[in-house]
């Protein structure tokens, strides 16, 4: 009994059989964590990802697509920057999450290249029967963008591109994305690998007093 | 500062007639080559994974959550899962286990909780439980209790003994003084204290001062499913693997693939069969073979080594390999606090109580537990896991993780469970692995009374929660399907009677004279949470046994 490979997409449902609620629910025991990349990666992910890593990012220093056109690529970079949108901090558009999803189906992603691809024509038709006369995403205002993404919101695709853009934001920027950990300083996870206490301000001395009566 | 890198150890040839081979890295497997080593036997050890250098040892949570970089591979080694015996089992990545020269302790979180009595004899104790084999254990505390000392001096773990009721008795203190406290470790005091519950520092198999040699905490945080780049985390591949390779007496050959111990016709193993890299087949001879492979691996690899003596896969007379699969339960909410908690820096545990250990058995279960407060993964997983009453995307999602990330933190309950024989771990009739072999299918239903027990101690957890301070608190709910299991146990189970058991109580089955299984498979029941100090100090006991066996030739 084998599932065909179609039907295990790390971007679409992370789970085959628990829904995304209860996948988001249960991801902090610490074993659903691993469920997530237990339906996604092809063999070698190691050394893919690896080899991803190694790829130049670019003579000028600039980024450069390695699977996605320059058409898709807007789109792709138009919704993540909806789901971290630039506001008072970056978002996705400055971490060049863009670049970590086009770069993942060229690696670890390969097998889910086509059900993207699949969305993202789908969403781009949906873009065109709400907005008569406009056929891709990025060409829409972020009001327009926000309302087609809250239609599509229950979607498998939506899931897909959702978890890619919280991957591409958060992990290690050799991957492509997070540039100059953007992502990590959004929720102040330092990229310097040493601490000393206090860590926060329960641990310091002073507040350990206060609650215990003494600094444990 | 520098960083050691692993010794070379011997190279043995394949058609040596090692003293053993020891099947799997782990902290089992580990430590019984370096206990074997030292007592003057050659070890080789047979690791599926590989060995790592600390440059290799990144921050990388894609690697470590998503593309599986040094887990088992959902690719080569596809699983299936069922609920129950009457079910076709589908194809699931149920079981998790690090594929790494020091397996799943390359990337523990280090909680180096001991069992107690009560752990070894709950069934004299309490009785009996209606579907379940709940069972005594051959051995008791006291027998095990060195061995505790030994491995926690051997390693180097950090905690405090404490003198509250009901702690076991320590022939020894820990060797180093415990970690620096959290902020989840100060919140989970002050809830304990105001609930008049014990609460203790956490012993954990992480150094809080430099020994041996080593490095101590950089309380980077990166712990729970990373491999430590200083070395500061007491792993087996920080420990007990290059002290074993520095004897000059082990072999620890990596990308080995076992698939089949071999035995003659007077039933003794004569040595394994395994893929190297290249999926080349080669065999490997050897006086006695020591199985460490896991709690899942190991029973798969007695089922696939089946022949005409063994039909029903080796040292399983009984039938018993296999059954009583069991995980530690775990009840999980999550609580947020007024200032910044920051739970992601410093160990992931440095507080826990064990007031909740033995319960009164009005309560309707047998069993018990512990709790922590943590902060328990990096900033992608915890991304992905905000709860579904919260901003999914947009620029409120951005502001949320900030402060979930900084100001909350999950109060962990870990549990017993229940042996039942019907959670099994077996050879799937129809999916193969990379190398044409039946994949792992493991058959789990939480048990009723487990069920009830995790239900309890959400709803203390949330006491405790509350008591602490929290403003708003999140349970995980609590399902008959636990989702995935990484604390893999009581699949070989050691007992006195080989009609119901696999080992006897010293690790030696009952069907095959120098055939060993030391690993999680042994255990009897689950203990409350946290196994691996449990398993490694089995492994140095079991490793004194088999080395006086051999010494008085009665292997």
């Amino acid at each position: 009994m084998t599932l065909a490979r179609g039907s295990e997409k790390s971007y679409a449902s992370p789970t085959m059989t628990l829904s995304r609620r209860e996948f988001l629910a249960g991801v902090s025991a610490i074993g659903a964590v691993w469920l997530t990349g237990a339906v996604s990666c092809r063999e070698n992910t190691a050394s893919d990802a690896d080899s991803h890593a190694a790829e130049p990012l670019a003579t000028d220093g600039a980024p450069k697509l390695v699977h996605f056109s320059a058409e898709d690529a807007a789109d792709v970079e138009a919704i993540t920057a909806r789901i971290f949108p630039t506001d008072e901090t970056p978002g996705a558009r400055e971490a060049g999450v863009v670049f970590f999803i086009d770069r993942s189906f060229t690696t670890f992603a390969a097998d889910q290249a086509d059900f993207f691809a699949d969305g993202l024509r789908n969403l781009n038709a949906t873009v065109a029967t709400l907005h008569p006369g406009i056929s891709r995403f990025a060409n829409l205002s972020d009001e327009q963008q926000d309302s087609v993404l809250r239609s599509i919101e229950t979607t498998e695709f939506f899931d897909a591109i959702r978890f890619a853009t919280i991957a591409g934001m958060f992990a290690l920027p050799k991957y492509g994305g997070n540039k100059d950990y953007i992502g990590w300083k959004l929720v102040d996870q330092q990229s310097v690998m040493e601490y000393e206490p206090p860590f926060g301000w329960y641990d310091h001395p002073d507040n350990q007093r206060t609650l215990l009566g003494r600094v444990l | 500062m520098s960083v050691q890198t692993q010794p070379t150890g011997r190279t043995f040839r394949t058609t040596d007639q090692v003293d053993f081979v020891v099947i799997g890295s782990g902290p089992a497997g580990a430590s019984v080559a370096r206990e074997l080593t030292r007592k003057g036997f050659d070890v080789l050890v047979l690791e599926q994974g590989r060995a790592y250098a600390p440059e290799e040892m990144e921050h990388d949570e894609l690697g470590a959550f998503i593309t599986e970089r040094w887990t088992n591979s959902s690719q080569t080694q596809p699983q299936t899962f069922r609920t129950s015996e009457q079910e076709t089992a589908q194809r699931r990545q149920f079981v998790g286990y690090a594929k790494a020269v020091g397996g799943t302790s390359f990337h523990f979180t280090g909680n180096y909780w001991r069992f107690r009595p009560i752990d070894f004899n709950e069934y004299s104790v309490r009785g009996g439980v209606p579907g379940a084999s709940l069972a005594d254990w051959p051995i008791t505390y006291d027998e095990l209790e060195p061995y505790y000392s030994a491995v926690e001096w051997a390693i180097g773990v950090s905690g405090e003994v404490s003198t509250a009721p009901g702690e076991p008795r320590h022939s020894r203190p820990y060797p180093l003084p415990p970690l620096n406290v959290t902020g989840p470790g100060v919140l989970l005091a002050r809830g304990c204290e105001k609930v008049g519950w014990s609460h203790k520092a956490a012993p954990m198999a992480i150094l809080s001062r430099e020994y041996n040699g080593r490095q101590r905490c950089h309380n980077c945080g990166f712990c729970l499913g990373f491999p430590c780049e200083w070395g500061a985390k007491s792993g087996a591949n920080h420990t007990m693997i290059p002290e074993a390779l520095r004897s000059g007496r082990c072999e620890v050959r990596s990308g080995c693939t076992v698939f089949r111990i071999e035995t003659n016709d007077a039933g003794r193993a004569t040595g394994v069969l395994y893929f190297d890299a290249d999926k080349r087949e080669v065999r490997q001879s050897a006086k006695a073979v020591v199985l460490s492979a896991n709690g899942a691996e190991s029973p798969r690899l007695l089922l696939l080594s089946e022949n005409a003596q063994h039909p029903n896969g080796l040292a399983n007379s009984s039938g018993m390999v296999g059954k009583h699969f069991m995980f530690n339960g775990a009840a999980l909410t999550r609580g947020e606090f007024e200032h910044e908690v920051n739970g992601h820096r410093g160990p992931v545990v440095s507080r826990i109580t064990h007031q909740t250990y033995e319960l009164d058995e009005s309560l309707g279960f047998i069993g018990g537990g512990g709790y922590d407060f943590r902060f328990d993964v990096p900033a992608m997983l915890m991304a992905l896991s905000l709860p579904a009453s919260e901003p999914q995307w947009g620029s409120a999602f951005k502001q949320r993780l900030r402060s979930w990330y900084n100001q909350s933190l999950l109060c962990y309950a870990h549990t017993t469970s229940l042996p039942v024989e019907s959670n099994s771990v077996s050879l799937d009739p129809a999916l193969k692995d990379a190398w044409g072999l039946p994949a792992l299918r493991t058959t789990f239903r939480e048990h009723e009374h487990d069920l009830a027990m995790y239900k309890w101690f959400q709803a203390r957890g949330r006491e405790l929660l509350d008591a602490a301070g929290a403003l708003r608190m999140h349970d995980d709910p609590i399902n008959t399907d636990p989702g995935f299991a990484v604390h893999l146990l009581g699949t070989c189970r050691m007992g006195n009677d080989p009609a119901t058991s696999v080992v006897d109580k010293y690790h030696r089955t009952h069907d095959v004279r120098n055939l060993f299984i030391v690993d999680g498979s042994s255990f009897v029941t689950s203990g409350r949470g946290q196994p691996t100090l449990t398993i490694q100090a089995l492994a140095f006991r079991a490793a004194d046994h088999i080395a006086q066996f051999a010494r008085a030739n009665q292997i």
